[in-house]
């Protein structure tokens, strides 16, 4: 970690603070103020957009360890993150449960079925563990459809969230349970990859072998990464269960799970930021593209194919996709890290 | 009996045309080792285009195929060379994830294009019914079973033989020696493209002039992944006895689990395999086990 000019560590708990200096503190607690206060200047519709942004960061979060630390390649996070809200509303809408019982049995389900499906990775890696993640989400899929616990095919409803007698029914309420526990998940990932997990994680994605020779355990290390980003992912699926109200395999597809690998690869693979930056960009550019752009555009011009409102989205995603791969394979977090090394530096160069 | 024997001659036919579409991966896979996710994609991007040229031009087959030969080297070509030069020498993850990201944009152009999103393709092979036995079979899958065995000889043969063929080999076998040697290695990558292109297209018209073209190709060929992966990732043979193996299983399980389970099983069948090879042998039947040094 390189430090600002003139700025030193005296003791250790200095030296391992993610928070370091006052201007820090300052720019983190007005940032904290700000997310919060967002009910107070947005509408409606834009703080559904900012929930579905926090519940696609946790989910984000999740998949960034497992595959930006532990270099484990999951395509298919949606079908894991289906598990979660499926089990929580099953738990809290079938059994009547409360909701944090839903929330923490979702997580620990996705996290178990992530377990079941991690287990090839302790003798394959890359490309046939792409591949059995993306059976996994098929399976996950199918056996959703039909079974008639999860609806076998109809909608499934999920009643909101209450904690302690406390219920989250408007978007505004609902804001803060979700950005309160994407916050935390941010924090937690943070905290993670210092310590003694995740640096066997990144010693696994560096190298696996070199990192057994070193005496890193790779069944425990390679299962607990799918554990903890799978668990992410149920979190996440039980949210958004709750958020949306009813459920449905369809917003699950396998375009959602590539989706998400964009999103982290877009923000910036293995970096503490980069799924914020991913999921922030990939949800507002769908925000403006649906909502904004397209009507606009089919009204001005007259001549559009039928096809270009559904076809202009997925298009323009893997157009991006490729394009960040090609351009700037560290994702915008790279990006970030460049803008503060020139404004600290400013106007010198180096 | 006549309905054992039916599933058997479906299934082997649908799982030669999934050898057929695996063959397109372990080509790519081959030469430049590159995963090829956007497979299933560019089997049904080249199925519309076959349906344009033919239904919506209304050209006759014998100049349409030849154009959808010519698109599906074009289009091999370009993914080559704009998505994959690029990434020449970067890790894995960045490799599988182009294709990915290919796949969502083949599929947003073909949503875009050809809104409609099911169709059949005209006949293209005779619909009368032969007697094999007590079972009755349409000449369709024999036709299909016939053209998918002709293109494994000529590409076996071109293997073997051909000056590209054995470049191509060459090169799968170990790049530094042979560009040293002075084989074009950017060329080669380029020609499996195409080469995979094409056979993919080829799988997609056979396949979607039985079962019409729906986005459900896609999922075709996301399943012939279970051929390769049984088959042994580098294996041109493997995927041509994995294919009739997955086809019979996808075809007789669908055929007898459906009363047991649920819907749609036949669907599942092939991703079931997946995971259990990659439990029990990960690298395939007839795959090279790969021993790594640090």
């Amino acid at each position: 970690m390189t430090l600002p000019c003139g700025i030193r560590n005296y003791t250790y708990a200095e030296d391992m603070a993610i928070v370091r200096t006052g201007t820090h503190w300052v720019l983190l607690i007005g940032f904290l103020i700000l997310l919060f206060t967002a009910p107070l200047y947005f509408n409606n519709y834009w703080l559904g957009v900012f929930n579905l942004i926090g519940i696609t960061l946790i989910a984000a979060v999740g998949l960034n360890i497992l595959v930006g630390y532990c270099g484990q390649l999951s395509i298919g996070h949606a079908g894991f993150i289906a598990v979660g809200a499926y089990t929580s509303a099953i738990l809290t809408n079938r059994l009547e449960m409360p909701f944090l019982v839903g929330l923490i049995g979702a997580g620990l389900l996705s996290g178990l079925v992530g377990l079941l499906f991690g287990l090839p990775s302790v003798r394959v890696k890359g490309f046939y563990l792409a591949i059995t993640t993306i059976a996994a989400q098929f399976i996950i899929i199918w056996v959703i459809n039909h079974w008639g616990l999860t609806g076998g095919g109809n909608l499934i409803t999920a009643p909101y969230p209450s904690i302690f007698g406390l219920e989250f029914r408007a978007e505004s309420s609902q804001f803060y349970l979700i950005i309160g526990i994407a916050v935390l998940g941010v924090f937690f990932a943070k905290n993670l990859t210092r310590t003694k997990v995740g640096r066997a994680f990144i010693a696994i994605r560096d190298n696996d072998l070199a990192a057994e020779v070193m005496g890193v355990n790779l069944l425990y290390y390679k299962l607990l990464a799918f554990f903890i980003g799978c668990f992410f992912a149920g979190i996440a699926g039980a949210l958004y269960a709750h958020w949306l109200g009813s459920l449905n395999a369809e917003q699950f597809s396998f375009t959602e799970s590539i989706l998400y690998v964009g999103m982290i690869i877009i923000g910036g693979l293995g970096t503490n930021i980069g799924p914020i930056f991913g999921v922030v960009f990939i949800r507002v550019l769908q925000q403006v593209l649906t909502i904004q752009l397209v009507p606009f555009l089919e009204k001005s011009v007259t001549v559009l194919p039928s096809g270009f409102a559904t076809g202009i989205t997925p298009m323009l995603f893997g157009l991006v996709i490729v394009l960040f791969l090609i351009l700037e394979p560290r994702g915008l977090a790279h990006r970030w890290s460049l803008f503060k090394a020139s404004y600290r530096l400013w106007p010198f160069s180096y | 009996m006549a309905e054992f024997l039916q599933f058997v001659i479906t299934g082997i036919s649908v799982g030669m045309v999934y050898a057929l579409i695996a063959l397109g991966f372990a080509l790519v896979w081959k030469s430049s080792s590159v995963a090829n996710l956007a497979l299933g994609q560019i089997v049904l991007l080249s199925s519309w285009f076959t349906y344009s040229m033919l239904v919506q031009a209304e050209l006759p087959q014998y100049i349409a195929f030849p154009l959808v030969v010519v698109f599906a080297l074009f289009l091999g070509w370009v993914i080559e060379r704009f998505a994959l030069r690029p990434l020449i020498a970067q890790p894995i993850l960045s490799l599988i994830t182009v294709t990915l990201g290919l796949g969502y944009f083949i599929e947003g152009v073909i949503t875009f294009i050809w809104p409609w999103s099911v169709d059949a393709l005209p006949q293209i092979f005779p619909r009368q019914v032969v007697h094999i036995g007590p079972a009755v079979v349409s000449w369709e899958y024999i036709w299909v079973v016939g053209i998918c065995l002709t293109i494994f000889v000529l590409l076996t043969l071109f293997f073997r033989y051909h000056r590209m063929g054995i470049a191509m080999r060459a090169t799968a076998d170990d790049q530094m020696a042979v560009q040293a040697c002075g084989i074009p290695v950017t060329r080669v990558f380029s020609t499996s493209w195409m080469f995979a292109c094409v056979v993919a297209a080829i799988g997609g018209i056979l396949i979607s002039s039985i079962g019409g073209i729906t986005h459900g190709l896609i999922e075709t060929g996301l399943k012939s992944f279970s051929v390769v992966i049984l088959g042994g990732l580098d294996s041109f043979s493997g995927a041509v006895v994995a294919g009739p193996i997955i086809g019979l299983a996808e075809s007789l399980g669908g055929g007898y689990l459906t009363e047991h389970l649920w819907a749609g099983v036949k669907d599942i069948i092939p991703f079931v395999i997946i995971i259990i090879v990659m439990v029990i042998k990960p690298y395939g039947l007839f795959g090279e086990e790969r021993i790594e040094r640090i």
